[in-house]
Formats: C-alpha cells, structure tokens, sequence
C-alpha cells in the first residue's frame, strides 16, 4: 500500500496519476462512496491500480456514524493491500471551537499514522511535488 | 543539545518527542514540563493518553503553565533533560488571561485584545523563559503545534496569537540544534 499525504489542492492525485501513466488505474472517490453506502465497509471493484481518494472525509464520516475509522481502514488495507490511499492532511491548523470538529479533526491524525504505520511507501506532496518520507 | 519538534493535530509529534529524548538521555534526571492549562474533561483525558504514552519511560512530570523559566529553581543544581510539551500552549497562556479565556474557549472574544506593546513583551519574556532553560538543562526538547496551514483568518486576537507562536517558533528553530517536522507519525528532520 502506497500512502499519499498532502494539503488540499497540492496536486496528490496528480502525482500520483502521473506516476502510474502506463497503466490501468481505477479511482475511487471514497467521500461519494462512503455517504453512498452509509456503512464503514469499502466496496470497490479491483482494477490493476486502485486509487482511494479522499479518505479523510471517509473517515470523518466513519466517525460520524459512530463505527470506528481504524477497523473500517484496516479492513480495506486487508482487502486493497496494493491500494494507492490518498488523505488530505487536516491538522495543521486552529484548534476548532467545536468539539466534535476536534476530536475528529484528531482522530483524523491518528488514523493518517496507522496507515503511514502499514504503508510500504509514504509520499508527501506539497505544490505538486512529492517527496518520499518512507 | 536543542530538539525542535513541529508537527499538526494527531500527527505523533508527543510520541517522537519522548523517544527523541529518551535517546539523547544519558542519565540525567529526565522533566517532562506540561503547559496546558486543564479547563475539562477533554483536557484529562488528553493528559491520561499522554501519561500512558510515557509510561515507564522515566519522566518526572513538572506543570507549568506559565513563566517555565522558574521551574529551574525548582531543580537540583545539576544539569538535566527537559522536554517541553508544548508551547502552543504555552503562548496562549502567557498571551490571554486564564479567566477570560475559559469563559470564551478558544480566547476569540474580542474583549481578550491586547495591544501590540504587550505582545512585544510577551515576545521577549517567553524567549528570556527558553534561553534559560537551554542554558539551564543539557537537552532540551520543545513540541509545538502547526496551526498556520488552514487557511481561515479569525478575529484579532487570533490572528495576534498566530503571528506570536509564528515567531516564537522560528526563535526556537534558530537557536536549535536540531528541528524536526513530524507528518502522519514520520519524522523529518529539516535542520
């Protein structure tokens, strides 16, 4: 599993589309899917590159519906273990007022670590370039 | 020898922290200095998994949420280890009264305003509190919090509050040996 960590609008799916030019890929839109299914499991079709975009707003929904992001996450890296897994980095800012936009906004954290924790790969992209920091 | 270590919301900074100096730790006596100021419940329970993290790991844990400077005349004489947990916290303690900013959670009232002079002030006294704690211990960590990248611009004092832990931040990095940025639990190291 490949991890892609970045700020909004840095140009991670970019990359990484570009990266893969020469073959097949099938991107998963996981903030579509998630609200679709309203359930915490992952139903993807396999392709020979899956690309899961935006499981940070997957996980904040996961959250939201009161399962757990980290079995729901543990359970696709199982089932997509050659997954590319695309997250927004959200925790770089004020903390919110709100408190379930905290504890989220956290959680969301956590969850980022236990998949850079199970990647064999993470990048970091920052204005389009991505830098391999394991 | 003087660590830095930078990262966001739940990206394992505390974590890297404490093993980086519990690396460096050869014997001395060993300090975590926590600034946050407790207001609830949430704040305990953020204590109690930051208590189990260093769990076993030696710490004597020191509380300060203001004026950590003072807390070198609490200390033997003898050089020893600090690792300061962190100074987003402790810019805002220092910068809005404790009162007023329980009363308004996150300190955005615009009765909280203070003037430019003090902050200056407030500037100077919190880099007179590190110097001599990195004059006072032979390893210094400080933790510190990205709050700059999501893009809002709050009410006043906020935004005093950001440029405050902005320059506190590029102060400490200055003077520092080493800095790291920590990113979904991987540190890199950036000086």
């Amino acid at each position: 599993m490949i991890f892609v960590i970045g700020g909004y609008s840095q140009g991670k799916l970019d990359y990484i589309k570009k990266r893969f030019m020469s073959e097949k890929i099938n991107i998963i839109d996981a903030a579509e899917l998630i609200i679709d299914a309203k359930s915490e499991y992952f139903e993807i079709s396999s392709a020979q590159i899956v690309i899961i975009n935006n499981i940070n707003i997957a996980i904040a929904d996961i959250i939201k519906n009161g399962k757990s992001p980290e079995d729901a996450i543990k359970k696709m890296i199982k089932d997509y273990p050659d997954a590319v897994i695309i997250s927004d980095e959200v925790g770089n800012g004020i903390v919110p007022v709100d408190k379930n936009e905290r504890l989220i906004r956290e959680k969301i954290g956590r969850v980022q670590c236990l998949l850079a924790n199970e990647a064999e790969e993470v990048i970091r992209v920052i204005c389009g370039i991505g830098q391999r920091i394991k | 020898m003087m660590v830095f270590v930078y990262g966001g919301s739940g990206s394992g900074k505390s974590a890297f922290a404490e093993k980086r100096i519990s690396e460096l730790n050869n014997g001395n006596s060993l300090y975590y200095l926590a600034t946050m100021h407790v207001f609830d419940n949430e704040d305990l329970e953020r204590i109690k998994r930051h208590k189990k993290l260093r769990l076993g790991k030696g710490f004597i844990t020191l509380e300060k949420s203001k004026n950590v400077g003072d807390i070198l005349d609490e200390l033997n004489k003898e050089k020893s280890d600090i690792l300061l947990e962190c100074m987003s916290n402790l810019v805002a303690n220092e910068m809005f009264d404790e009162e007023i900013y329980k009363e308004n959670d996150a300190g955005s009232n615009n009765d909280n305003i203070i003037g430019d002079d003090k902050i200056k002030l407030i500037f100077k006294k919190i880099k007179k509190d590190i110097l001599k704690l990195k004059e006072g211990s032979e390893n210094l960590v400080i933790v510190s919090n990205n709050i700059f990248e999501d893009g809002y611009t709050y009410d006043k004092s906020v935004e005093d509050y950001k440029r405050l832990l902005g320059d506190i931040n590029r102060y400490i990095t200055m003077i520092s040996d080493e800095v790291w940025e920590v990113v979904a639990g991987i540190p890199i190291r950036v000086k």
